[in-house]
């Protein structure tokens, strides 16, 4: 696996990056914004602005403390801590499609699919062989069996719109 | 006596069959999300929050302080009967609420704890309606000023107080303020960091970061990290408690809620330092014979103080909310995004604006309380089928109802790809010990916050000595920085200590 090579500090690292990058990222949309302060003294500029340089100044120490042997007072990770990326695909993929499908069609079969993919790949994650028919069509089934009752009960019974496959509230 | 005829009004509002219905499915959604792994009160109550939309204000409230509530008596279930530490406000409890377990008295523990959890949870309650109109009174004199560095101690105490690294806790305080700051500036109309993009002025929605960060995060991290892990399942026993256990438990109970009602009350949160104080007290004043029990087959005063403690501060944590609008924790924080979505603010104004609504919900929790220990003692064993759920169906189930809190919200297919992304952050976070509870609060109280840092100095005309010279605002802000340097003098000042002896 790749990540074997990487060691903590290096995605320590990459996270105080991140932080700067956001930091960096407000720091140009803030100069954008008007500093008229009014009677205020501090405009709608000035939050703005010292969010981004406390960002900065937390991405840096990131930066320092992953430089000098990782982040301080970290928990234990999980004992598998190996990351299972084939689940992590299948779940993802299940949370793209539903939002990608759910107004094409409809809550009740999006949501099913979601569940379908993202219950495969925490199975794959558990070690459980995921072959066979039987397991996705159960799957579907209880999907489908949550689904279904959830979608009814928020249009029929909270009035919420979700979206349909039909215009009648029931699919 | 006013504060009586209030209640008893509020007793009739809450006591419709209408109010009655919503409690009742508050408490029992309250104790299957706490009960259940991946998902407690906060997500629940986010994924909910499209039913402001529809429902009276009154009537969700009470629906989601049922859930509130419930979790709480839910979460010690699963701390006692599970053998992987849950939330940390529960980890105590599982100390030693696991080793009863293992020792066969499963069912001890859990009747102490829901028993503790009622008795601390109504004499906080008490507490509540004795003291939030005092509160809320003293609190219409506080200015701008005042409200700025009330909500400085809470900033302060959710990010850099409570958890493992100031550090971390902090970077997730500014990126809560930096998702607070998109969307119009209250008081300028002023757009900021919108793009353009019309979807962003209203700012992004409460639903979004909070499903994003705890329902979606902890899904995808399941499936990355948890697969392999094997938990197991302590023996049920039957829930009863011997005369030996009421005398060793009702002391603890009311210790513990001594303990707890008091921190709920300022603005501070967490309950992490109350279960522990608990416990702490509860192991130093047990007989010779019943500390033998502490950390080996399970002392039963282990369970029963930290349990009431918890209750006590998660109650008490409504009077900074209803009467000063600070949040201090997840589920707070997300309920007064509800109080917003129906436009009420809650302050000092609350208790004349809305009377009626915060009596209903005070008199609920009294209700409330009752209906949770009938749903946790008998039917306990109801619940703890619940643990049977297999994580695949679990963690897919989730999502489904993640879907529906997210879309409902705003009727937009573009936001399900952002709860994606904010997943994907929470995952991040998740993985590297960042806390999300300031995200949450510094998101919905920052902009408060900054609303209240204009006006106080505008007050001052224009200068920032205003919070100086106020005597009130002055105090807090030592409070603030004292809750800063004081632990961090004490660790210097002990480490000076130990560093010459070690030598």
């Amino acid at each position: 696996m790749v990540q074997d090579k990487r060691t903590p500090s290096f995605l320590h690292a990459l996270v105080g990056l991140g932080v700067v990058a956001i930091a960096l990222g407000l720091a140009f949309g803030a100069v954008s914004i008007p500093s008229a302060a009014g009677y205020a003294g501090v405009g709608p500029n000035f939050l703005p602005w010292l969010v981004s340089g406390a960002l900065f100044l937390c991405g840096g120490f990131m930066l320092y403390e992953a430089r000098t042997g990782g982040f301080r007072h970290m928990e234990e990770g999980p004992p598998g801590d190996q990351p299972y990326w084939p689940g992590f695909v299948w779940m993802s993929a299940g949370l793209l499609a539903n939002a990608a499908l759910l107004t094409t069609i409809g809550f009740i079969f999006s949501c099913a699919l979601c569940f379908v993919l993202a219950a495969r790949g925490m199975r794959n994650a558990e070690g459980q062989s995921t072959g066979g028919l039987r397991t996705w069509v159960k799957d579907g089934v209880i999907g489908l069996l949550i689904a279904a009752p959830v979608y009814w009960m928020f249009t029929k019974f909270l009035a919420i719109n979700l979206p349909g496959l039909t215009q009648s509230g029931w699919l | 006596m006013d504060v009586w005829s209030q209640l008893i009004q509020g007793f009739v509002t809450a006591g419709t069959p209408v109010n009655l219905l919503w409690a009742f499915v508050g408490c029992a959604l309250g104790t299957a999300v706490g009960v259940l792994p991946g998902i407690g009160p906060a997500t629940a109550v986010a994924m909910l929050l499209p039913i402001t939309a529809k429902v009276d204000a009154t009537a969700s409230m009470i629906f989601f302080a049922g859930i509130y509530y419930g979790a709480m008596y839910g979460g010690s279930t699963t701390s006692i009967l599970l053998n992987t530490p849950g939330e940390t406000s529960s980890m105590v409890t599982a100390m030693e609420g696991n080793k009863m377990a293992k020792s066969g008295r499963a069912g001890a523990a859990l009747a102490t704890a829901a028993i503790g959890s009622f008795v601390a949870g109504t004499i906080a309650t008490i507490v509540v309606t004795l003291f939030a109109p005092v509160v809320a009174e003293f609190a219409v004199r506080l200015g701008p000023p005042e409200y700025f560095m009330l909500m400085l101690l809470a900033f302060t105490t959710v990010s850099a107080v409570l958890g493992q690294s100031t550090l971390r806790g902090l970077t997730s305080l500014f990126i809560g303020l930096a998702v607070g700051l998109i969307g119009l500036d209250q008081i300028t109309g002023q757009a900021r960091y919108t793009g353009g993009v019309p979807e962003l002025m209203d700012g992004i929605e409460i639903v979004l970061v909070a499903v994003g960060l705890f329902a979606v995060a902890e899904a995808l991290h399941a499936v990355l990290f948890e697969g392999k892990i094997v938990e197991s399942e302590n023996k049920m026993s039957r829930v009863t408690m011997t005369r030996n256990d009421w005398r060793r438990s009702i002391p603890a109970w009311l210790r513990g809620t001594a303990i707890g009602a008091p921190f709920g009350c300022i603005p501070a949160g967490g309950t992490e330092i109350p279960t522990f104080l608990s416990y702490a007290a509860e192991k130093k004043l047990a007989n010779e014979a019943d500390r033998a029990e502490f950390g080996r087959k399970g002392a039963i005063e282990g369970v029963a103080g930290p349990e009431a403690a918890n209750n006590a501060t998660v109650t008490t944590a409504l009077i900074p909310l209803l009467t000063l609008g600070i949040p201090v924790s997840n589920t707070t924080a997300i309920m007064l995004g509800a109080f917003q979505n129906y436009g009420i603010q809650p302050g000092p104004q609350l208790f004349s604006s809305s009377a009626a609504l915060v009596w209903a919900l005070i008199a609920s929790l009294y209700i409330g309380n009752v209906m949770l220990l009938v749903l946790n003692l008998p039917l306990v064993g109801l619940w703890v089928k619940l643990l049977k759920v297999p994580k695949p169906q679990l963690y897919a189930g989730i999502l489904i109802f993640a879907t529906v809190g997210a879309y409902g919200m705003r009727q937009s297919a573009f936001d399900l790809f952002l709860l994606y992304a904010i997943g994907v952050i929470g995952l991040i976070m998740r993985r590297f010990n960042f806390p999300t509870a300031p995200v949450v609060v510094g998101m919905i109280l920052g902009p408060l916050a900054e609303a209240q840092l204009r006006n106080a100095i505008s007050i001052g005309e224009g200068s920032p000595m205003v919070f100086l010279d106020r005597p009130m605002s002055l105090s807090i802000l030592v409070v603030v920085l004292s809750v800063l340097i004081l632990p961090r003098a004490v660790g210097w000042w002990q480490g000076r200590k130990a560093a010459p002896a070690a030598v």
